[in-house]
């Protein structure tokens, strides 16, 4: 039987694979998962981003890919839980906040790093990344908006994304969670767009911004929502009409701050035009094909909505 | 009590090879099958062979068989104290 030939790792990318080696060899297989479903331009893109992030730094790659390690083991119990239980653990989102996003040494260790790497190492997240760019940012580009707003932040990769594939591009980022908001600081400095760029502690149901903004982008926050309509409607007010907004959702994917299960991109949908949005377009991916029937696999929900 | 002979039962059923015979070196470079979700699928068949239930942190930094049975066995005996 031929065997494929190995891998030739760029530099960085080579540090995260040893320390997976190292520390979970049975993740290791995603980076050549990875390159064989997206070839070279995926494997280029994720060693420029682990550079210019990392600052050339390998020990902090080192404890990052050590945190993805973490919050990809977490996800999959929670899922394997989830198949038994059928529904995400029951908790109301004071206690999910307090559990994560106020929880500083969680947010730095596991939750952003996780994160931030999955936006490579995840099917799904990488999938999302790529509709981004080959749909809603040219999108972005035709229109004579400057302005957007990407609220629940994250990492802040997606607003990096808007800064960096934007001339001009000026933006304001909100979230409720001051680790996140210290991340996206440092991953919009990190590529030279902090200029462009002010961040918010901000809830913005409580205390909405001021003007809307020509774009907006959601990423993956309706799941942590007691009430994602009403926080939908918010979002609403804050798009100028005809703005373009990029909203997703993850979909039967437990995690520790799910509280809210969507079972489909069609649930995604009715909410967001519930909230007043007009939808686009909208697709749905999964992490993985299931290995077994009635199985559940993580999947993201992405919508491109107008007002 | 020695869990080894159950935890490589165990390891027969997940990975449906009724040849393999774990060691505590052992890794999952050794066994081709073993990626994320036969170690998941692992993970759960070891919680209800044993009446356990792990955290991620009791899961990750796991190197080998070895600290997994080491684990399993504190956590028994943790439940038995």
């Amino acid at each position: 039987m031929n065997k494929e030939p190995a891998l030739i790792m760029p530099h960085y990318v080579s540090v995260v694979h040893q320390v997976l080696l190292d520390e979970a060899p049975y993740l290791a297989s995603v980076i050549a998962k990875q390159h064989k479903e997206f070839g070279d331009h995926w494997l280029q893109e994720f060693e420029r981003d682990l550079e210019v992030f990392f600052k050339a730094s390998e020990p902090a790659l080192r404890v990052a890919t050590q945190g993805y390690i973490k919050f990809a083991l977490d996800g999959m119990l929670l899922q394997k839980r989830f198949d038994k239980a059928g529904c995400y653990e029951p908790k109301s989102y004071a206690e999910a906040a307090a559990e994560v996003y106020q929880n500083e040494e969680y947010m730095h260790s596991l939750y952003l790093p996780g994160i931030y790497l999955s936006h490579f190492l995840w099917r799904h997240h990488y999938i999302q990344h790529v509709y981004f760019m080959e749909r809603f940012i040219p999108m972005v580009k035709r229109h004579p908006g400057r302005t957007f707003y990407d609220v629940g932040v994250g990492t802040g990769f997606y607003s990096r994304e808007m800064l960096r594939h934007i001339d001009g591009l000026k933006g304001q980022g909100f979230d409720l969670s001051k680790s996140s908001l210290d991340y996206t600081r440092r991953m919009v400095d990190a590529f030279g767009l902090g200029d462009r760029y002010r961040t918010n502690l901000q809830d913005i149901l409580a205390n909405p911004p001021g003007p809307p903004a020509a774009f907006l982008t959601n990423v993956e926050v309706l799941e942590h929502l007691e009430d994602p309509v009403a926080f939908l409607k918010g979002l609403n007010a804050m798009l100028e009409t005809g703005g373009l907004a990029m909203i997703t959702a993850a979909i039967t994917a437990p995690n520790a701050d799910h509280i809210y299960l969507y079972r489909s991109v069609d649930e995604v949908v009715a909410q967001v035009e519930e909230a007043g949005f007009k939808v686009i377009e909208s697709r749905e991916d999964a992490a993985y094909t299931p290995t077994k029937p009635h199985e559940s696999v993580p999947k993201n929900a992405v919508v491109i909505a107008t007002k | 009590m020695d869990i080894r002979p159950t935890l490589n039962k165990v390891f027969q059923q997940v990975f449906e090879r009724p040849d393999l015979n774990i060691s505590d070196a052992m890794t999952a470079q050794d066994v081709p099958e073993w990626d994320s979700l036969a170690h998941i699928n692992l993970i759960v068949e070891i919680e209800e062979e044993f009446n356990l239930k792990f955290t991620v942190n009791d899961i990750s930094g796991l190197k080998n068989v070895g600290e997994m049975i080491a684990m399993i066995e504190r956590k028994i005996a943790a439940r038995s104290a």
